[in-house]
């Protein structure tokens, strides 16, 4: 192709370059006609400004408290739940939000060069200050990505507790990927694979749509899945809601353990009365107990070296990793073709070498960041063994603090109506629940 | 009766759902095949529309035809997608809504569930940790599995190590070959010793005349043409010829100027039966042959490459594949101890290949990524031997005997023939429709950084090679300029023109330097800032080559005879 | 059931966390003022086609600009035409462009000008290498934001071979050509809108 440019160029050129300007191979024309330049287009985006979304996410996180704690309605929390997917889902498009992030944040921790807006520093703190006071509110009505799932779960079923809690994992997992990728300048993990954002602003790619119509589809029957088992916020929110001040709690007064409530969380949220007939006494427990915590170094230890081990395909997620491979591979003649990427870095000014002193730090950052994340996963699954071992005795229904959406489902499958103390109802459920 | 109705509702917009993502992935699919973006079905209409010389009216037709309805295709589909994804919304939000109406209207009182069995509680307790304990044994394996078999494949430090030879056998092998300081005493390669135009003699005559004769020592008849320049050892001069069927390579006399013997290729184990399309002027014989002791190397451009001792005898010959190159191969060989440099540049699967000279096998390659017309030099720098080329964007800079790269610099651009000058340790490169970029180097570095001394662009040359003296650079171009920058400033010393074109390169004489124009008029003059013209000669033939100065000798190619140009009064 | 100094411990230690981790937050990000955009640097573009195929929304935000002030105008434009094309007009079988979004009006002879009408462009970048193998580089790659949602993680900065995307203040959102330096000038947006009243993008 070039050629053919060449040859006319080389006739235009001897006589117009000779004279013209080193930047420019044409010269400007002079217009007799008296034609004028068009001026250039360039409109700037429409912003709205911040102050709005951040006054719209506390009225809406305050109206959800409420809703929860005080009035306990849930078709307040649902309609609530409409706004927030109507109005930071697709009027929004689904960005800035909160889970997405956390990422800035702990990218400006890391990268100290990297600026957070306020409205993102907002958006972080906002649901987590609530959900230290209120529980996880946010989660309830606000998030538009538990929204959007909460329209789909229209016949939950339940799922297992171990299988519940072992899922439970791939939350703390994602997180851990997160903070990864984060420091070791991979990207933005959660914005990448966020699977409903598509459907807020029309536009993104197949496999991202696929991922986020399957989940829906599930969704119908395993009540929302990226809450549940992926939503890496959702750790952090988990953390701050177990100290929470004031939580949803399925009683509105005393729970007479009537058990109608057992089957009506779809997120398995809901502590359950712990019986007598433990088949294990104290002791053995306790020592049970005492072995997982000396092992708990242990297995820290393993999953921090398999982490390290692992460093090497834990680097590929990065672009200049996978850069540095393909250069070598072509310049080793282990393939014919070039690609797009590396047609462009022979263009640049990097020299391989330089590639590949680049790509060989970040290997070794991924070596430290990969051992952290193999500790943290470590901690985690020692940290859901312990607490599996601690036996917290409970008499009552309640929603477990950390897990509970604070969606307000439960609320009418109690039949204690307000503070009671000698009411028929009452009587009524004692009697039924004497019977079964 | 709400629940029927909310059951039709949820039915029909289920299916209308259905029906419309069907559509919406079908839509997508289609679209993919069709884009107007890399339609391959356009291209190759297009491509056959630009193998005919004229605008065949039938293909314009279609081809036309065929883009509107891409376009088409494209735009309609883009809408299709956006309007269905509206209706999707709307139909999935119709269905959820009627599906929960649904839901509420069927359900039932809340009832306590069946009692769980005894020590349900515990044991669910108990499988729940062992599932947690299982998953994670289940992650550390499968990493440590997957990190096995994980390697990644870039080099630790520095770059990829090419094809390793030990350095016993380089030294066996190089003392049989001539040294560096011989080298320098012969014209061995294109723009001598190194080739980077600078000869060892100062001795050549000034001034001569093809038509009176004056210091004309002999014209030979040169039996096939070649834009290659003569290469001289000792009492041997050669040149390659070659046409569209023949390669040949001469071995003449230098004090007779009597052709001793000439030798036809064979076709050879991969030379294709037609050569490949070549530019006129660029001819089948365009790459510079190498005289190295007591053995010459020629290469064609079909990718036939040759040796032949002092005697014509061959030694070896291989093909080395026909170059993909638009206008034909024509970088020059260089040889160093036992070493044959072949710059093998292409527009895609380029080499820089280093032969052995006894028998052709490849010491090290390393892949190359642009094309190039340019040939290597080979200087002796503060840090050591440096064999430098040009490509299009870059200089590199390789170790000779082992192919390391030493360094890199992106300056250049465009198709490049001009080969690298190098003067004072700084080089110098040029290429018109570019730039001109002088590079040094750090003085106190350990190992050399390039980097851009100062740059240049006008007066650029396409075809003829920059020249180094150390205080300047000379540059002479094909629209006949030639212009004398300062090494240290990049300042113009002076600049002139000349009535015809400079495709040769010129060559530093002692403190004289040789340029020959497009019609055999060679202009000495001096170096130096002042432009002080010694000597014009006419030769009155054409000549593209650059010529070989020997002790006393000048030895100039021109389109049809060789020439040996010496002072009359010598023996 | 709980001692009053015990909840007043917890409440403590709650509005406790609340402000470290609120004032601690603040304290290490530096609050970035500024919104920002996504910005594409023609300097470095080396037009892959990415950003056509990358971008979240159908079509990209990502459209061809012209610099008419660097336009040279000529008959023969590298843009416009294909490369060996056998005629130098509007004919399907010689343009570059393959969603057809430049049009060529003659002016004055030997001058033609070169429009790009944006809502057929698809940042394909076609145009732009021809302009750059063959002719002044005055079409050139920019973000449009206008259309660009403005993703935390832009699909295309992640995939650009060449690097040619970063965050930059609104301010100067876009990077534009002018002839006087022949420098990219990151101008200061105000928006204009054309006044040749052709109603296409300048």
């Amino acid at each position: 192709m070039k050629s053919r440019y060449f040859a006319a160029a080389a006739l235009l050129l001897f006589v117009l370059a000779y004279e013209a300007k080193a930047q420019f191979r044409f010269p400007m024309p002079e217009f007799e006609s008296g034609y004028k330049h068009p001026e250039m287009n360039t409109p700037l985006p429409a912003r709205i400004p911040a102050a709005v979304d951040i006054t719209v996410l506390f009225v809406a996180l305050a109206v959800t408290a409420w809703a929860v704690l005080k009035s306990r309605s849930r078709s307040m929390v649902f309609l609530i739940a409409i706004f927030s997917l109507l109005y930071f889902g697709f009027y929004r498009k689904g960005c800035v939000c909160p889970v997405g992030s956390l990422q800035n944040v702990v990218n400006a921790i890391i990268d100290r060069s990297f600026g957070v807006p306020i409205i993102v520093m907002a958006f972080f703190l906002l649901p987590l200050v609530f959900a230290v006071y209120f529980g996880r509110v946010f989660c309830a009505a606000v998030c538009p990505l538990g929204a959007i799932q909460e329209m789909c779960a229209i016949s939950p079923i339940q799922l297992s507790r171990p299988v519940e809690i072992t899922l439970g994992l791939l939350p703390y997992a994602y997180l851990g990927l997160t903070v990864l990728s984060l420091a070791t300048g991979t990207g933005f993990l959660i914005c990448r694979y966020d699977p409903f954002i598509g459907f807020f602003r029309q536009g993104a790619s197949f496999n991202m749509f696929l991922t986020g119509g399957v989940l829906l589809l599930m969704g119908i029957f395993v009540a929302r899945p990226y809450c549940r088992f992926l939503c890496p916020y959702g750790v952090l929110l988990r953390w701050a809601s177990l100290f929470s001040k004031w939580h949803a709690s399925i009683t509105p007064a005393e729970c007479i353990q009537c058990r109608l409530c057992e089957s009506s969380c779809p997120y398995g949220a809901i502590v359950v009365p712990t019986p007598d007939d433990r088949s294990v006494d104290r002791r053995t427990g306790a020592r049970r107990l005492g072995l997982l915590l000396l092992l708990t170094p242990v297995i820290v230890g393993t999953t921090a070296w398999t982490g390290m081990t692992a460093h090497k395909l834990v680097a590929r997620l990065h672009p200049t990793v996978r850069l540095a491979e393909r250069v070598a591979a072509e310049e080793q003649g282990r393939f014919a073709e070039t690609t797009i990427d590396t047609d462009a870095f022979h263009a640049g000014k990097q020299m391989p070498a330089e590639l590949y002193a680049d790509a060989n730090a970040i290997k070794q950052q991924f070596k430290y960041a990969s051992a952290w994340f193999g500790a943290f996963m470590g901690l985690v699954i020692c940290g859901k063994l312990i607490r599996l071992s601690v036996i917290r005795k409970s008499s009552d229904y309640e929603a477990d603090r950390g897990a509970c959406l604070s969606c307000a489902r439960c609320f009418a499958y109690c039949p204690v109506v307000g503070p009671i103390s000698q009411s028929d109802l009452r009587q009524e459920c004692l009697d039924k629940h004497a019977q079964s | 009766m709400i629940w029927m109705a909310a059951v039709a509702v949820a039915v029909v917009s289920g299916l209308f759902s259905l029906i419309v993502s069907i559509l919406l992935i079908a839509n997508y699919v289609q679209v993919q095949a069709i884009t107007p973006l890399d339609n391959p079905e356009l291209l190759k209409l297009r491509q056959q529309l630009a193998a005919t010389p004229d605008a065949d009216a039938n293909l314009v037709t279609q081809i036309r035809a065929m883009d509107l309805l891409t376009r088409k295709a494209f735009f309609t589909s883009q809408a299709h997608l956006k309007m269905g994804g509206y209706l999707l919304l709307g139909g999935v939000a119709a269905l959820l809504a009627a599906w929960r109406t649904a839901a509420r209207c069927k359900t039932r009182l809340p009832q306590p569930d069946v009692a769980p069995p005894r020590g349900s509680y515990w044991m669910s307790r108990a499988r729940a940790g062992e599932l947690v304990g299982f998953a994670g044994a289940l992650w550390v394996v499968t990493a440590l599995v997957a990190a096995f078999f994980t390697r990644l494949d870039f080099p630790g430090t520095g770059v990829s190590a090419p094809a390793d030879s030990t350095q016993v056998a380089q030294a066996e092998s190089a003392a049989a070959y001539p040294s560096w300081e011989v080298m320098q005493q012969n014209w061995p390669s294109f723009r001598g010793p190194g080739g980077y135009g600078v000869a060892h003699y100062t001795t050549a005559p000034m001034k001569w005349d093809a038509g009176t004769g004056k210091n004309i020592k002999w014209k030979t008849e040169a039996p096939l043409p070649g834009a290659n320049s003569p290469v001289v050892w000792d009492n041997r001069l050669f040149l390659s010829g070659a046409t569209e069927s023949a390669r040949e390579v001469f071995c003449f006399d230098t004090e007779s100027g009597q052709l001793l013997w000439r030798r036809a290729l064979d076709k050879l184990p991969g030379t294709p039966d037609k050569p490949p399309k070549v530019g006129d002027e660029t001819g089948y014989a365009a790459p510079s042959m190498i005289a190295h002791g007591d053995c010459v190397c020629a290469i064609f451009a079909n990718g036939d490459l040759v040796s032949y001792d002092f005697e014509g005898n061959l030694r070896w010959a291989k093909n080395l594949g026909v170059p993909d190159n638009h206008y034909g191969h024509s970088s020059s060989l260089l040889a160093y101890q036992n070493l044959l440099f072949v710059q093998y540049d292409q527009n895609k699967n380029g080499k820089l290949l280093a032969l052995d000279l006894a028998d052709g096998h490849e010491v090290w390659a390393i892949n190359r990524q642009k094309i190039s017309w340019a040939s290597p030099i080979c200087v002796n720098t503060s840090f050591g031997l440096e064999l430098v080329v040009n490509s299009e964007k870059n200089v590199d800079a390789y170790d000779p005997l082992t192919g390391q790269p030493v360094w890199q610099l992106a300056c250049l651009d465009g198709e490049v023939a001009p080969s690298p000058a190098f003067g004072g340790g700084m080089f110098f490169v040029a290429n018109d429709n570019a730039i001109a970029t002088a590079i040094r180097f750090g003085a106190n570095e350990q190992t050399p950084k390039p980097e851009i001394a100062w740059q240049w662009d006008e007066a650029l040359p396409d075809v003829s090679s920059p020249l180094g003296t150390g205080q300047h650079f000379y540059v002479a171009t094909s629209r006949g300029q030639i212009v004398c920058l300062d090494s240290i400033t990049g300042k113009v010393a002076w600049g002139q023109d000349y009535d015809n074109g400079f495709y040769a390169s010129p060559v530093l004489v002692g403190d004289r330097i040789y340029a020959v124009d497009r019609r055999g008029t060679t202009y000495v003059f001096k170096t130096g800032p002042v432009y002080e013209l010694i000597a014009t000669s006419r030769l009155a033939e054409d000549v593209f080559a650059t010529p070989a100065f020997m002790d006393g000798r000048i030895y100039v190619r021109t389109e049809k005879h060789l020439f040996c140009i010496a002072n009359s009064n010598e023996p | 059931m709980s001692e009053k100094p015990k909840i007043g411990r917890r409440d403590f230690m709650r509005v406790a966390a609340t402000v470290a981790a609120g004032g601690g937050a603040w304290a290490v990000a530096r609050r970035g003022d500024e919104a920002t955009v996504w910005q594409l640097d023609p300097a470095k573009c080396v037009q892959c086609g990415r950003c056509s195929t990358n971008c979240v929304l159908n079509p990209s935000a990502v459209k061809c600009v012209h610099s008419f002030q660097i336009c040279g105008y000529c008959d023969l434009c590298g843009a416009y035409l294909q490369p060996g094309a056998k005629a130098r007009d509007t004919g399907a079988e010689n343009e570059l462009c393959p969603v057809g979004a430049i049009t060529r009006t003659y002016i004055e002879d030997p001058f033609y000008q070169y429009t790009i009408d944006e809502k057929l462009c698809v940042g394909c970048g076609k145009c732009v290498k021809g302009c750059n193998v063959f002719g002044n580089g005055s079409l050139y790659l920019q973000v449009k934001h206008d259309l660009c949602v403005g993703c935390n993680e832009c699909l295309i900065a992640r995939n650009c071979p060449a690097k040619a995307y970063e965050r930059v203040p609104v301010r100067t959102a876009y990077l534009l050509k002018t002839r006087d330096n022949g420098v990219l000038v990151p101008k200061l947006n105000l928006g204009t809108r054309l006044d040749s009243g052709t109603g296409k993008q300048g």
